[in-house]
């Protein structure tokens, strides 16, 4: 008994110990954002502001437009996320359920996209949607985005496990292909779609380079792009607003993923990704 | 079938289209219309510039009241990765702002207007900051702000080391630097960049300093004695440990407020981050120390109109009213950016600053590097051997030759 | 296919179905396919016929009057001392990263699953908030926490007795922070797909184990660890995958310094587009795109042996 008793205590410790590893940091990055610049840089460090200061979140709020960028990354990647939910399961679902010639063609010219380094496509890429006279506009930062080849493979995984059986009765009831698709198969996808809701939104919340490039006014700018801009000097480093605009483009995803946590976990448990 | 057709068609407009003309260099300037600017100006610029330019900017619509100038503020890290992507999609704006360094290979893709002569007169500038902006002889936009390097020392250390109005020549800077350490009680002589990026624009200027010039003509001349002199004489302040070389970000400034490094070499922004950290009439700044000359860096940015520009007279008739002397002075006043027209230097803003009479002088001779397509590839190359002989006690003369032969390699890229 | 072959009297009938069949099959693939084609392929083609071009940025303008080299800029890339020298840091942290990723996330997944419930969801989303996090906020903390003046890491070192090195700066400790780093900030991906994983495997096992007097280690080591081979082996390919592209660590923390101890092929390929050698850039592109493909090859072959 008492054996057991110490070595769930002991595990605790060395869980605990664990957490303060990873969140202690997070913890340092939220209280330093309210300190004066002078106490984020002085020697020895402190953990808990001696002056507390909203300075650095202010001065961020009022150099930037801050609603504007908000909401174009909002909207970005809402309908980046709603565009991979929707294509990724419709092709996931072709590829896992229905026969089609080109099948197995199209999935490993997909599967190999996922090998290619990013940098690579990114100039072609930004010509193109240039010409196609895109630049500047939401669908210059959404369409490229819209195709992941991630939620292709990751909804492929879970719909080859889902039994062929479900979908043939629906079949033999008479519902058409997409009704069955709408009202059998993307029901079951639920804990599937949250993960690679998820996924997505992260990335491209934190995308950067795209939304700077195709983004040739400050109005298109997204969160990350502006941080960028007035956080780092040529010549110097503004510390206190690094640190708030930190806080500041984490929070959102936070709260996205501490809402949807459950379903994001049992996704990964569920899917081929185990 | 779609994407064979596609490959096919890309690779045989690229091996139909065999060989390059001549990009840009050349060009001949056209001349502005007279009268007022109208319609709209888009102007891309970075950093601080990028946020008060807008601002700014209403003094000119004042004048030109159908004339709208819009500013989109551009991150300084990506400005080089924004602004190429912008010519490759034919996507630019009227206007932007451009480092000097990237100057050349900007200019090179022949995207620039070439600066119409009628509007501006080249003498007006400082001569440094003019030839940043001119790629195969001609000038492609104007000189906006510049800046260049000095020496910082503490006052109080420095008199306490023998040497109150800092070091004068090479000589000195070292006698110096060593009774810093010794007589005055601070932890180093001095603070050097040990290579890394952007070192070359510290250890060029001891090269100019010595008589050597990066190019002949065309071809890049980077292993020559006086250079190789300029670095060994670089590298001593690290073999005798007189400065460190493994500074983080964001130490230099506490340190030398606490007299823990009594003297560094830097541009005139640190003025201001000296200021705020409290060491405001503790500091003085010398000018480059001479050997043959005193010779410093000329950097800053330069303001530059694309050929794909919507509103081209109007957007040069905003750089001429930039680099009217009276809105360089208040463009100082708003932004502590060093006027690029020398005349704006006579104005009391400027003179009253005995910290900026050093610079102002230093401007007067400051040089430049060659303005060659593939001077950033090369500058970085210059940093990471640079590096090697700081850091790594490396030989300075091998270090430059294998600067120059990745030089010889590579070309200049025109 | 197979159960069309099987019952041929059916196929008179069903061809028709059949053809409707292939007709909603690429129905469903079409809207993918389509935006894929033209936003995913369409580049990856461009940038392959650019990898045998001298292109450089000086000629975006005029993208077609460039020359052909050939396999030129492949052949350059072996004699370019820092792409060999970046090719080797990248394998080290491969090397040493993936293991060290994969020991965390193991050790955490197995705390967490051995019969302690209470605060499960706390550790769980605790251990995965730096996956979550962007690189920019995540460069900043560690900047700051690796700084040897004011930085958390030498000052905690320091009131033990030890001198803590300049982490960043020395070229002896600069990619081993990195991998540290690197591994802290992935392995929460992985702690989820083994926790998953573990959840897997039928209680009775360890039971019927337990009976025969295997304790705790033995039972990790001959039903926890070869029941979890599939997990582990996607997970070691999959973090391979990522750390053979290893990019924003280095950008964000070290610019690929100091003494290009910490330039990664990723970034070495950053830098060449940034100096305008897209013809360059675009070729080593490539030779790691071999490399991945090279590492999944392994993967599908590895993974494989779990239909057996």
């Amino acid at each position: 008994m008492t054996r057991d008793r110490l070595a769930k205590i002991s595990l605790y410790g060395i869980l605990s110990a664990g957490l303060l590893v990873v969140v202690g940091p997070f913890v340092w990055m939220l209280l330093s954002s309210f300190k004066p610049e002078a106490e984020i840089r002085s020697v020895p460090p402190t953990w808990w502001p001696s002056t507390w200061t909203f300075d650095n979140y202010r001065t961020l709020f009022d150099r930037l437009d801050f609603p504007q960028y908000f909401t174009n990354s909002v909207i970005v990647a809402v309908l980046v996320t709603v565009g991979n939910l929707l294509f990724c399961s419709l092709l996931g679902y072709a590829l896992a359920k229905l026969d089609f010639p080109g099948r197995k063609a199209l999935f490993l010219t997909v599967l190999g996209m996922l090998m290619v380094p990013g940098m690579v496509t990114f100039v072609p890429q930004f010509v193109l949607v240039s010409n196609l006279g895109l630049a500047n506009s939401y669908a210059g930062l959404v369409l490229p985005f819209l195709a992941g080849p991630f939620g292709v493979f990751l909804m492929r995984q879970f719909l080859l496990a889902i039994p062929d059986d479900l979908i043939e009765a629906a079949r033999i009831d008479g519902a058409g292909e997409w009704r069955i698709f709408w009202r059998v198969v993307l029901p079951l996808c639920k804990p599937a779609l949250a993960t690679l809701g998820i996924l997505t939104f992260l990335s491209s919340w934190n995308n950067f380079l795209w939304p700077l490039v195709v983004a040739t006014t400050d109005d298109k700018y997204t969160l990350p792009v502006a941080l960028a801009l007035y956080s780092i000097g040529q010549n110097r480093m503004y510390f206190g607003l690094l640190l708030a605009g930190a806080v500041v483009v984490v929070i959102p995803v936070l709260i996205v993923f501490l809402a949807l946590q459950k379903h994001f976990m049992r996704g990964i448990a569920t899917t081929g990704l185990k | 079938m779609r994407k064979r057709w596609l490959a096919a068609v890309l690779l045989v407009s690229v091996a139909a289209g065999c060989g390059r003309g001549d990009g840009g260099g050349g060009d001949t300037a056209q001349a502005v219309k007279d009268g007022k600017a109208t319609g709209e100006i888009t102007v891309w610029a970075m950093g601080t510039e990028g946020e008060k330019l807008a601002e700014f900017a209403k003094a000119f619509t004042a004048e030109n009241p159908e004339a709208k100038v819009s500013v989109t503020a551009v991150p300084w890290d990506s400005a080089q990765q924004k602004i190429s992507s912008a010519i490759a999609a034919k996507q630019t704006p009227d206007v932007s702002m451009i480092g000097t360094t990237m100057q050349g290979e900007i200019a090179k893709t022949g995207a620039l207007d070439a600066t119409p002569t009628e509007l501006f007169r080249k003498d007006a500038f400082f001569p440094g900051a003019w030839d940043t902006t001119v790629v195969d002889g001609t000038p492609y936009g104007i000189p906006w702000y510049v800046e260049t390097r000095g020496i910082y020392y503490r006052k109080d250390l420095a008199a306490k080391a023998g040497f109150p109005d800092g070091p004068k020549t090479w000589d000195d800077l070292t006698a110096m630097a060593k009774a810093l350490q010794q007589k005055a009680g601070a932890k180093w002589g001095i603070s050097l960049q040990p290579g890394k990026t952007g070192s070359w624009q510290s250890i060029l200027p001891f090269g100019w300093s010595n008589g050597a010039s990066l190019n002949t003509g065309d071809k890049y001349t980077f292993d020559t004695p006086q250079m190789a002199e300029a670095l060994a004489y670089y590298q001593s302040f690290f073999t005798q440990k007189l400065s460190p070389d493994n500074l983080p970000q964001g130490a230099l400034e506490p340190a030398f407020v606490r007299g823990e490094i009594p003297m560094f070499m830097s541009g005139p922004w640190h003025v201001g981050i000296l200021n705020e950290q409290g060491a405001k009439d503790k500091f003085g700044i010398a000018p480059m120390p001479a050997k043959q000359s005193s010779t410093s860096f000329i950097g800053g940015s330069n303001l530059a109109v694309f050929k794909d520009a919507k509103n081209r007279d109007a957007a040069w008739k905003f750089l001429a009213w930039l680099s009217k002397p009276d809105v360089q002075v208040k463009w100082y006043q708003a932004v502590n950016d060093l006027p690029a027209v020398q005349s704006a230097w006579d104005d009391p803003a400027l003179t009253a600053d005995p910290l900026l009479k050093v610079f102002g002088t230093q401007l007067e001779s400051a040089k430049s590097p060659p303005t060659f397509p593939t001077w950033t590839q090369l500058a970085a190359t210059f940093d990471v051997e640079a590096e090697k002989v700081c850091v790594a006690g490396a030989d300075p003369a091998a270090a430059l030759k294998a600067v120059q032969s990745q030089a010889d390699s590579l070309g200049t890229g025109s | 296919m197979t159960a069309l072959l099987e019952a041929p009297p059916a196929v008179k009938r069903a061809e028709p179905r059949k053809h409707r069949r292939k007709m909603i099959g690429w129905a469903f693939a079409a809207p993918f396919t389509a935006l894929f084609l033209i936003f995913g392929l369409l580049p990856v083609v461009a940038s392959l016929v650019m990898s045998v071009t001298d292109m450089r940025a000086t000629d975006l303008r005029t993208p077609l009057a460039v020359n052909f080299v050939g396999l030129d800029n492949y052949t350059r890339l072996f004699s370019d001392d820092l792409f060999v020298r970046s090719a080797i840091n990248t394998l080290i942290f491969v090397v040493v990263g993936v293991p060290l990723t994969i020991v965390a996330a193991l050790a955490a997944a197995n705390a967490l699953n051995s019969g302690l419930i209470r605060f499960r969801a706390l550790f769980r989303v605790g251990f995965y908030l730096p996956v979550v996090t962007s690189i920019v906020a995540i460069a900043v903390i560690w900047r700051f926490l690796l700084d040897p003046q004011a930085g958390l890491v030498d000052n905690l070192l320091a009131r033990i007795g030890v001198d803590g090195p300049a982490w960043l700066q020395d070229t002896r400790t600069s990619l081993g922070s990195l991998t540290v780093m690197a591994a802290w900030r992935n392995f929460g991906s992985l702690m989820v797909i083994f926790l998953a994983a573990l959840q897997g495997i039928p209680q009775d096992l360890y039971e019927a184990s337990r009976l025969d007097g295997a304790g705790r280690w033995q039972q990790f080591r001959r039903i926890t660890i070869p029941l979890m081979r599939p997990a582990l082996l996607f997970g070691a390919v999959i973090t391979g995958i990522g750390y053979l592209q290893l990019f924003e660590e280095p950008l964000v923390m070290t610019q690929g310094g100091p003494l290009s101890s910490t330039l990664s092929v990723s970034y070495h390929i950053y830098n060449q587009f940034g100096f305008g050698n897209y013809g360059y850039a675009a070729a080593a592109s490539y030779v790691l795109f071999v490399a991945i493909v090279a590492l999944s090859v392994l993967q599908f072959r590895l993974l494989g042996q779990r239909d057996d």
